[in-house]
């Protein structure tokens, strides 16, 4: 027990503690930043939000027919104030538009009609203007959801038809705006990206430390010696699993601060599927967060596990960082995409992401297992 | 010398540098391979520059619009003996062909009706090229960049300074024609993007991994193998770590030259270049986005990527200036990677840290790290707030001084430090 405490302290050592806080900074500025600085980003990001919001006040986290219709009649009262928004103004009354209907025919190619529109928009930013455009798009979703779930269907293989009737046939889809949503997609793999490179960072030198130091020689003539192989692996895991649970607990606080919480409720397969986004399994948007946290505990131990192999086989530290390259590369570039934020996704086979999970694992621990029976016999020079 | 060579033999012929300097072109090559596969039609700029001379002229525009009412009396004669119809144009055919109808037609007759239809967009973009260009307005693209990054101030001045420069250039370059010129349609295939931005980022990428390893293994190879009490005690002593700077950049020349010659060989070997050498990069054909690329000079293509590939280079020797630098004083490889990763990604988002109403703003730009990543822009005018006219040179070369007296530094300290 203390030896293995020792090593922890060895993993997590000033340097390399200090080394994890610059390159976190540096990353957070790089990667997450944006995704908190900029929510929502810009119009018509924000009126979506907004209008979420409100939605989830009104008709809670699924949406019936009556609700569907209260919605638009919701927007006929919004189309009737900016019919009296725009009679109240000269320079509308001038060109000729007296109503909203009159303002969504006016000629985009016509400059003077344009320069009014944008003024509207973009100098005065009338924000009943800018909703109006949201929930047509909304509407359009709810009018249009069936044709689009159909057009799914049709390069579908008959699992994924299954699933898509299923989800047809609870009605729940293509209903809410998915603002809150991508924000997480988008945030969630920039975090997995910096928690992942801290992992590696902070297991990759824990033998060959040892060896560098040439401690080997000594430990292993001890009779303790060569079981310390056991309590290093420990030891790693115990800081890989410290160290995300630390950094998850900063940048998911950190993300609170989008405060998206309204939307946890909500079914992941009601937000509106601008990116054909359906889903295998029936989550809320707060369990889907859960899962996401679930996964990036996975990764990070398969990626903790893979690091320390490495270190074990590798002669010094050029090779350790040479081997990590396309490893960690190939793993944030294509494995996170699939592994991360299409995880339930109905595009991908349903077995596919745990069966890359479960072989990862395998892979990883039984290379750990493979270097644990090495180490039992070989030579110490 | 010996000593020298031998040191880089230490880099080279470490395995893993070997085996990622393998994986690195395999990906290049794939890479390139995989966007060879959709370019059809590509081939007619090369044919036009080839029937029609590099630059064209009202007359040789007039000359190629009637060579494609030929072809079009061949495409009309085929359409009428299968489908008794005629086109006015070779747009008109692709417009109305169904998927469903295209087996009725030959592969080579596709192909060739193909390539009229690409001909007459490369026509039409020539017809309306003066008329596109005389509808930019210099000094509002300015306002527009202002107001993007929200400059004001000083910033707002110098860069306002700086467009009205651009001007001039942008007016010369209309003057002589610069613009005229043959060149793959950039909307329709970006060449210069797969070029310059995702090939020869690749490489930038690729070889500065490659060039850190290898000069921080040069660098503290005798640390790491604990044989520095006994290399740094001999005659030769400390000025031996002089000898690693060397063998350091004739590893990073090693490296980098091997990387650009097979990569580029491959690519100029799938996509053919042959006839556009010569033409200008800042043709009007040249045009991806919003904005056509203008560079400030009048540079050929070839002198374009001559010009690329020696800004490249000399990057990628103050990398390694710089790596060997931090090894000096670092004595870790390990630490030195990281370091060296934090502070090129630190030099890339300082600019947004700092207040946009001064010069210093502006002079943040000029820093490696935004230079080496934005290979598709290196002498455009055209690039934001790196448009300075010698931004390259200035960087490269103010960078340059500092990673020097950063060189010297560590050296003085290592000659005295305590190694043990």
């Amino acid at each position: 027990m203390r030896i293995l405490l020792h090593e922890i302290r060895k993993i997590l050592n000033w340097k390399i503690l200090l080394i994890l806080a610059f390159v976190n900074v540096i990353l957070y500025f790089f990667l997450i930043e944006f995704d908190i600085k900029h929510f929502p980003n810009g119009r018509p990001a924000l009126d979506s939000y907004r209008i979420g919001v409100e939605m989830i006040e009104n008709y809670g986290t699924n949406m019936d027919a009556a609700e569907l219709a209260g919605f638009k009649k919701k927007y006929d009262q919004e189309v009737r104030k900016a019919d009296q928004f725009l009679q109240a103004r000269e320079d509308f009354k001038e060109a000729g538009i007296l109503s909203y209907a009159d303002f969504q025919r006016m000629d985009h190619e016509n400059e003077a009609e344009s320069d009014l529109r944008g003024k509207l928009f973009f100098d005065e930013k009338v924000d009943l203007f800018w909703e109006l455009q949201e929930r047509e798009r909304l509407i359009e979703f709810h009018n249009d959801k069936e044709t689009i779930l159909q057009n799914e269907m049709e390069g579908a293989t008959p699992n994924q038809q299954k699933r898509l009737n299923e989800i047809k046939a609870t009605g729940q889809y293509d209903l809410y705006p998915d603002e809150a949503f991508y924000n997480f997609q988008s945030i969630i793999r920039s975090i997995a990206i910096t928690i992942l490179i801290s992992v590696v960072l902070l297991v990759s030198p824990l033998f060959i430390r040892d060896r560098a130091r040439q401690m080997i020689d000594l430990q292993y003539t001890a009779k303790i010696g060569r079981p310390l192989y056991k309590k290093k692996v420990a030891a790693g895991l115990i800081s890989t699993l410290l160290v995300i649970s630390v950094l998850l607990a900063v940048y998911l606080s950190l993300f609170s601060l989008n405060h998206t919480s309204m939307f946890f409720k909500i079914p992941i397969n009601s937000f509106i599927a601008r990116m054909g986004g359906y889903y295998w399994y029936d989550l809320t948007f707060f369990q889907y967060i859960v899962l996401t946290i679930i996964a990036i505990y996975g990764l990070g131990i398969i990626m903790g596990l893979i690091s320390m192999a490495v270190s074990n086989i590798v002669p010094n530290f050029i090779t350790l960082i040479g081997v990590q390259v396309p490893i960690v590369f190939g793993l944030l570039a294509f494995g996170l995409h699939y592994m991360l934020n299409q995880i339930v996704s109905i595009w991908l086979p349903q077995w596919l992401v745990p069966v890359c999970y479960a072989t990862l694992l395998a892979v990883s621990i039984a290379f750990i297992f493979l270097l644990w029976r090495r180490e039992k016999k070989i030579d110490m020079v | 010398m010996k000593i020298i060579l031998l040191e880089c033999k230490k880099a080279v012929m470490s395995p893993i540098i070997l085996a990622l300097l393998l994986l690195f072109t395999a990906w290049n090559i794939f890479q390139i391979y995989d966007h060879s596969k959709l370019k059809e039609g590509l081939d007619v700029a090369n044919e036009l520059a080839k029937k029609y001379g590099v630059t064209f002229s009202d007359e040789s525009l007039a000359k190629l619009e009637e060579d494609l009412k030929a072809e079009l009396a061949d495409l009309n004669a085929i359409t009428e003996k299968i489908d008794s119809r005629t086109f006015e144009s070779a747009f008109d055919f692709f417009n109305q062909l169904k998927f469903e109808d295209q087996e009725r037609y030959s592969k080579n007759e596709l192909h060739s009706f193909y390539e009229t239809y690409v001909k007459e967009m490369y026509a039409d973009m020539a017809t309306s090229m003066d008329a596109d260009y005389a509808s930019f307005d210099m000094k509002r693209m300015g306002e527009d960049e202002i107001s993007r990054f929200g400059l004001t101030g000083a910033a707002a001045e110098t860069l306002r300074k700086e467009y009205a420069q651009f001007a001039d250039r942008f007016e010369a370059l209309q003057a002589n024609n610069e613009h005229k010129q043959w060149f793959f349609a950039g909307k329709q295939y970006g060449m210069h993007s797969l070029l310059f931005r995702t090939m020869f980022r690749s490489i930038v990428i690729e070889t500065m991994i490659l060039v850190v390893l290898a000069t921080a293994f040069i660098t503290n190879y005798e640390f790491e193998n604990r044989t520095q009490l006994v290399t740094y005690a001999t005659r030769r002593g400390r000025r031996f770590m002089l000898d690693k700077l060397v063998a350091s950049l004739i590893a990073t020349s090693g490296i980098t030259i091997f990387l650009l010659v097979v990569t580029l060989s491959t690519y100029f070997s799938f996509f053919d270049y042959s006839h556009l050498w010569k033409t200008a990069i800042s043709s009007g054909f040249n045009w991806e986005f919003n904005f056509p690329y203008v560079s400030w000079w009048n540079l050929s293509f070839l002198n374009y990527l001559v010009l690329g590939i020696l800004l490249f280079y000399v990057c990628m020797l103050l990398f390694s200036a710089f790596t060997f630098a931090l090894s000096v004083l670092i004595k870790n490889s390990y630490f030195t990677f990281i370091l060296f990763a934090g502070i090129f990604i630190m030099l890339f988002i300082v600019q947004s840290f700092l207040p946009t109403s001064s010069n210093v703003m502006l002079m943040a730009g000029f820093n490696l790290s935004t230079l080496v990543l934005n290979p598709h822009q290196w002498w455009m005018g055209s690039s934001g707030l790196t448009m300075f006219k010698y931004h390259e040179l200035l960087t490269v070369g103010a960078w340059a001084v500092i990673f020097a007296i950063l060189c010297v530094l560590a050296l003085k300290k290592f000659a005295k430090q305590d190694i043990s």
